[in-house]
C-alpha cells in the first residue's frame, strides 16, 4: 500500500469514535479489533509455519478466564492481570508446541482440537475455580489512573493499541531471520532441516507467540463484555478465526485484519438487511462464494489485481 | 460385575455408531485430504431424508434408508463437482474453508426446512429391550450394530477388491501414474466423495431412529468422526472401525467410573496420548502426513 | 470489473446498506426480543417467539397501547453469549427500544445484562433460571420465570405424596442443570430424602447409557431429570432400554409432555413433569379464559401443540412489558423500568407482580410464577396420580 493510503487508513482508525454515528458501530469495531488480534495470532501458525491449529479458542479462553479470575478473586489491577493472562496463554502454547512438535498436518489439527476440548470441559466442571457453566459475571472494566476505560471510545483505543502491537510483533517476526525460517519450514521442511533450521525450536516459538496473542485478545474480551463463561471455548470461535484468516489471505500481514473486519461486520450487516431466518444461511452461502471466487483470499487477490493493472 | 458388563455392552453399541461415522470420513479426509467439516451435515441429511421418505412417501423403513443413502451420495457428488473440483489446485485450507461454508449453509437450510424441533423417526423394531442375563440391549441398536458391521465389510471389499476401488486408491496415491494408466481422475474424486457422503448419510439413516433428528445433530457427529479417523489412521477402514470401538468403550467407562461431566474429555485425552505415542494412528504402519 | 473487486464491492455495499438503514423512531412502539432462533436450542427459542407474536398481535388488535401500535424487533442470539450481548447493543442503540424480552438461556441473559446497565434499559427475563441473574444487583432485570430454588419449593408440598425416599439426579451440564441439582438437592435433604448420584450430560450428548447404568446401581426410587425436551426423550428411551425402574420427575418446565408422548412413546409412561403452563387443562389455569384463548390462537396459527409449554413465556413477557408501558404512559426506558415495579397483571401462567430480589439499593424484580405438576398416563397428559386419587 502506498504511503498516502496508509496515512488515510491510520487517520480513519484514530478518529473513528468521533465520526461513527452511534456506539453500536463502535461496539462492532471493538469486536473486530479483538478478532483482529485473534486472526493475526492464528495466521502466525497457519499462514507462516503452515500448521493449522483448530484449538485456538483454548488460548483465547485461557486468557479470558485468567484475566477475569485474577481481577475478580485476587483483585489484581487489569494492568497486571493482562500480562499474566498473556503469559499463561503463552505457557499453554509452549506446552502444546512441545507436545505436538512431532506431529504435522491433520494430526496436529486433532491434538489442538482435543486440547481445546479438554480445557473447555475443565472450565465447565471445575466449579471451585471457574464457577463452572454459571460463568464469571462482573469482570471489572480497566482503569487508567483516575479514569475508567469503561466507555466505548476509551476501550476502542485500548483495543486499537493491542491490534497495533500484535501487527508490529507479527511484522518484526516475519521480516526477521525467524520469519524466514518459518516460511522455509512451511515450504519444505526436510530441506529447511538439512540447511540447519532448528525446526522444533521455531515451531515452539511460533506456537508460544501465537498463543500469547490469543491470550491478549481473551483478556481484552473479558474486560470488555465483563462476563466470561465456558462458551468462550466454543468451537465456533475457532471456526470464525479460520474463516477470517483464510478468507482474508493467510500468510499476509494485512489479510487477517481485513478478514476480521469483514467477518465481524458481515453478521451484523446481515442482521440489518436479512430477516433472522436467513441470516446464517446467507452467511454460509456468502462464504462459499467468496472461496470459490477468491480461493487465495481477499488481500492476495487484490495484490494480484494491482500487479495486473501496473503498466 | 453386572454393571461393568452393561457398560461394556453400551460401549460396544456406542463404538459401533462411531465406527459407522468414521468410515465415510476416512475416505474423504484420509484419501482425498479434504478436511470435511460438512461430513456431519451429510449425516444429518441422511436422518432427515429417512424421515421425509417415511412421512411423505410412506415408504418402507428399509427403502427409506436406501433412499437416504442415495440422497447423500448424489448431494456429495454435486458438492464435489461444483465446489471442490474448481479448487483442486488450491491448498487444503482453502477446501476446508469452502466445506465450513457448506456446513453452515446446510445446517441452516435444514433448520429452515424442518424447523428446530427434533423429529422422531419411526422404525419397525420392538422397543422392549433384549435381556441377556445381567445386560440388556434395544433390538434397534443390535440391528444397527449388525448393519454397521455389514456396511463396513462392504465398504472394505468395494475399496480393496474391486477395479473401481483399485482405481480410487491409485488416484490418491499417485495421481499422475493413475492418469497415465487411464484412470479418469476427476471422476474418481467425485465417486470417492459421493461414496463417503453416502456412508455418512447411511449412518444418519440408521442412527436417526436410535436418537432423534435435529439440525445441529451433525456437529457432534463430525467431531467424533474426525477422532475416529485419526485414531484409526487416515484412509484405513479397519483402523477406523477399531478406533470407533475403542473410543466408544473408553468414553463409556470414563463416564461410568470417573466422572460423567468429563465424559468427552476421556476421548480427547486418549486421542492426545495416541497421537503422542503413535502419531500415525493405532492401527497403521508408521507414516506421517504433512 | 475484476472478480476480487466485485466481491469486495458487494461486501462493502452490504455493510453500507446496513449502516444507512437506521429507522427514525416513529409511530409504533418497538419492543426488543432476543431468543436463540438458530443453534441447538432453536426449537424452544422459536416457540417463545411465536408466543410473543401472538401477544403483540392481540395487543395491536385491541388498538395497541397508549394509542400506538407495538412492533417486535426480533434478534437471534444463536445460543452464544457474545451474540446475545451484540443483539442487546443493537436493539438498544440502533433500534432504541424502551424494553427487551430475553434471552432464554442463563448465560445469554447474563452476557446481555451489562449492556442494560450501561444504557439503562429494562429487560424482562422469560425463561432463565440461574439464581445469579436477580442476585447480582442489576436494577434493570425483571424476571417472570422461576429460579431453580423457587421451583424446588413449588414441588416441596408433593414430595411425600410422590413417595420419594432416595433420589438421584441427571442434568445437563449447564448453569441450569447444575442450579437445579443444587436447589432440588437442598429441598429434598431438608425433607429427609436421601440423595444418591448426581450425574451430568453434555448439552449435545445423545447417548446417556453410561450415566443411566451408573444410576441404576444406586438403588434409588426417583430420578430427577433436568434438560431440554430432546435430551429428555433420549433419556426416557434409554432408561427403558436399561430397564431402569424409577419414578422420573423432570424439572425446568421445558419438558413438553405432549412431545414426549409422541417421540418417546411407552418410555414416557408414568413420568412426572413440572410445567409452568398446562395447555391440556386451560380451565385449571389461574385465568382460564386467557389460557383457553391462547391455546386456540396457537392452534389456529398452525403452531405445534407441544410448543405451548414454552410459547406461553413469550406471551407473558410481552404482555408484562406492554402493561408497564401503559402504566408509564410513555415508551421511555427509565419510565418503563419504574412502571415495571407497579405492574400487576395476570398472564397465561398466572399473576405477575415483581418483588425485590438481590442487594439493597440495586434490587432486580422477581415475580412468583405458578408451578404445576402433570403426569403422563395411558399415553395422555393427566393430573398426577397422587392428586387425582384425592
Amino acid at each position: 500500500m502506498s504511503g498516502a493510503g496508509r496515512a488515510v487508513l491510520a487517520g480513519l482508525a484514530l478518529t473513528l469514535p468521533f465520526w461513527l454515528p452511534n456506539p453500536y458501530f463502535l461496539h462492532v469495531a471493538i469486536m473486530a479489533g479483538i478478532f483482529g488480534v485473534l486472526a493475526l495470532s492464528l495466521n502466525l501458525l497457519l499462514g507462516y509455519t503452515g500448521q493449522l491449529s483448530l484449538g485456538h479458542a483454548a488460548f483465547f479462553g485461557i486468557g479470558a478466564y485468567a484475566s477475569a479470575l485474577l481481577t475478580l478473586r485476587l483483585e489484581w489491577s487489569f494492568w497486571l492481570a493482562l500480562p499474566a493472562a498473556v503469559a499463561l496463554a503463552a505457557l499453554a502454547g509452549w506446552l502444546i508446541g512441545r507436545l505436538a512438535l512431532k506431529l504435522r498436518g491433520a494430526y496436529f489439527v486433532l491434538v489442538t482440537i482435543s486440547f481445546a476440548g479438554v480445557v473447555a470441559l475443565v472450565s465447565v466442571n471445575w466449579m471451585e475455580l471457574t464457577n463452572g457453566p454459571l460463568g464469571l459475571p462482573g469482570v471489572p472494566a480497566p482503569t487508567l489512573g483516575p479514569w475508567s476505560l469503561r466507555g466505548k471510545p476509551a476501550y476502542y483505543y485500548l483495543v486499537l493499541a493491542a491490534v497495533l502491537l500484535a501487527s508490529l510483533v507479527c511484522r518484526r517476526l516475519v521480516h526477521s531471520r525467524i520469519g524466514r525460517a518459518f516460511v522455509a519450514l512451511r515450504e519444505n521442511e526436510p530441506l529447511a532441516e538439512s540447511v540447519g533450521v532448528d525446526v522444533t525450536h521455531y515451531l515452539v516459538l511460533a506456537a508460544v507467540v501465537s498463543a500469547a496473542m490469543a491470550g491478549l485478545a481473551g483478556s481484552l474480551y473479558a474486560h470488555y463484555t465483563r462476563f466470561v463463561s465456558p462458551e468462550v471455548f466454543l468451537f465456533s470461535y475457532t471456526v470464525t478465526m479460520v474463516i477470517m484468516v483464510v478468507a482474508g489471505g493467510k500468510g499476509t500481514l494485512a489479510g487477517p485484519l481485513v478478514g476480521a473486519l469483514i467477518f465481524t461486520v458481515l453478521p451484523e450487516a446481515l442482521r440489518a438487511v436479512v430477516s433472522w431466518q436467513w441470516q446464517m444461511l446467507a452467511y454460509g452461502v456468502l462464504l462459499i462464494l467468496l472461496v470459490v471466487f477468491l480461493p487465495r483470499g481477499i488481500v492476495p487477490a487484490i495484490a494480484a489485481w494491482r500487479v495486473r493493472q501496473a503498466p | 460385575m453386572a454393571e461393568l458388563l452393561q457398560h461394556l455392552v453400551n460401549g460396544l453399541v456406542l463404538g459401533g455408531t462411531y465406527a459407522l461415522l468414521g468410515i465415510g470420513l476416512t475416505l474423504i479426509f484420509g484419501l482425498m485430504n479434504v478436511v470435511n467439516f460438512a461430513h456431519g451435515e451429510f449425516y444429518t441429511l441422511g436422518a432427515y431424508a429417512t424421515f421425509a421418505a417415511l412421512g411423505l412417501a410412506g415408504a418402507n423403513f428399509f427403502a427409506a434408508v436406501l433412499a437416504a443413502i442415495a440422497c447423500g451420495a448424489v448431494l456429495g457428488a454435486l458438492c464435489e463437482q461444483a465446489l471442490l473440483r474448481p479448487l483442486r489446485a488450491e491448498s487444503i485450507d482453502t477446501t476446508m474453508l469452502v466445506m465450513i461454508g457448506v456446513w453452515i449453509a446446510m445446517q441452516n437450510a435444514e433448520l429452515l426446512i424442518w424447523g428446530g424441533v427434533a423429529k422422531s423417526i419411526p422404525h419397525p423394531f420392538p422397543t422392549a429391550p433384549l435381556v441377556l442375563g445381567p445386560v440388556s440391549i434395544a433390538p434397534l441398536r443390535a440391528f444397527v450394530l449388525v448393519l454397521a458391521a455389514g456396511l463396513i465389510v462392504m465398504a472394505y471389499l468395494a475399496i480393496h477388491r474391486t477395479r473401481l476401488g483399485t482405481a480410487m486408491r491409485a488416484t490418491f496415491q499417485d495421481r499422475d501414474t493413475a492418469a497415465l494408466m487411464g484412470v479418469r481422475i476427476h471422476r474418481m474424486h467425485t465417486v470417492t466423495f459421493a461414496f463417503g457422503s453416502g456412508l455418512a448419510a447411511a449412518a444418519g439413516a440408521l442412527l436417526g431412529p436410535v436418537f432423534l433428528a435435529y439440525p445441529s445433530m451433525g456437529d457432534l457427529a463430525s467431531l467424533k468422526a474426525f477422532s475416529v479417523v485419526i485414531l484409526g489412521g487416515l484412509g484405513n477402514l479397519p483402523g477406523a472401525t477399531l478406533g470407533g470401538l475403542l473410543l466408544g468403550i473408553a468414553e463409556e467407562l470414563g463416564a461410568g467410573y470417573i466422572s460423567s461431566g468429563y465424559r468427552d474429555a476421556v476421548g480427547f485425552v486418549i486421542i492426545i496420548l495416541v497421537l503422542l505415542l503413535r502419531p500415525a494412528g493405532l492401527f497403521t504402519k508408521q507414516e506421517r502426513i504433512g | 470489473m475484476t472478480r476480487p473487486l466485485a466481491v469486495l464491492v458487494a461486501l462493502v455495499a452490504t455493510a453500507t446498506l446496513a449502516a444507512s438503514s437506521t429507522v427514525s423512531a416513529q409511530a409504533p412502539i418497538k419492543i426488543g426480543v432476543i431468543e436463540p432462533l438458530s443453534g441447538p436450542v432453536a426449537a424452544s427459542g422459536n416457540y417463545v417467539r411465536m408466543g410473543a407474536e401472538i401477544a403483540s398481535d392481540w395487543i395491536n388488535a385491541r388498538g395497541g397501547v397508549n394509542g400506538r401500535k407495538i412492533t417486535l424487533i426480533i434478534e437471534d442470539n444463536k445460543s452464544d453469549p457474545k451474540e446475545a450481548a451484540s443483539a442487546a447493543e443493537k436493539l438498544i442503540v440502533r433500534d432504541r427500544v424502551p424494553a427487551i424480552m430475553g434471552a432464554w438461556g442463563s448465560s445469554m441473559t447474563l452476557a446481555a445484562m451489562p449492556k442494560l446497565e450501561e444504557y439503562g434499559v429494562p429487560m424482562v427475563v422469560e425463561t432463565s433460571s440461574a439464581a445469579a441473574i436477580t442476585k447480582r444487583g442489576n436494577p434493570w432485570i425483571f424476571r417472570i420465570s422461576p429460579p431453580s430454588d423457587m421451583e424446588a419449593l413449588g414441588l416441596e408440598q408433593y414430595v411425600d405424596r410422590l413417595g420419594v425416599r432416595r433420589a438421584d439426579f441427571l442434568a445437563v451440564n449447564t448453569d441450569w442443570g447444575r442450579g437445579a441439582i443444587a436447589a432440588f438437592g437442598d429441598m429434598l435433604k431438608k425433607k429427609g430424602v436421601a440423595v444418591g448420584a448426581a450425574e451430568y450430560m453434555d448439552q449435545a450428548a445423545t447417548d446417556m447409557n453410561a450415566q443411566l447404568t451408573k444410576i441404576k446401581g444406586t438403588g434409588g426410587d426417583t430420578l430427577f431429570l433436568t434438560t431440554a425436551v430432546e435430551q429428555i426423550t433420549l433419556v426416557l428411551k434409554q432408561a427403558q432400554e436399561q430397564r431402569l425402574a424409577r419414578k422420573i420427575v423432570t424439572t425446568g418446565g421445558s419438558s413438553s409432555p405432549t412431545q414426549l408422548i409422541k417421540q418417546a412413546g411407552a418410555a414416557a409412561e408414568g413420568s412426572y413433569h413440572i410445567v409452568f403452563f398446562m395447555p391440556w387443562f386451560p380451565e385449571a389455569m389461574p385465568d382460564a379464559k386467557l389460557a383457553r384463548a391462547f391455546v386456540d390462537e396457537w392452534s389456529k396459527r398452525g403452531h405445534p401443540f407441544e410448543g405451548l409449554t414454552e410459547g406461553f413465556r413469550g406471551h407473558d413477557g410481552i404482555a408484562t412489558i406492554v402493561e408497564a408501558i401503559r402504566v408509564a404512559g410513555r415508551d421511555e426506558p427509565t419510565a418503563v423500568r419504574d412502571a415495571l415495579w407497579r405492574v400487576s397483571l395476570v398472564g397465561v401462567n398466572g399473576p405477575i407482580r415483581f418483588e425485590k430480589d438481590g442487594p439493597t439499593g440495586k434490587e432486580s424484580g422477581q415475580s412468583k410464577p405458578s408451578i404445576f405438576v402433570v403426569q403422563i398416563r395411558d399415553g395422555k397428559v393427566a393430573l398426577p396420580d397422587f392428586l387425582a386419587k384425592q
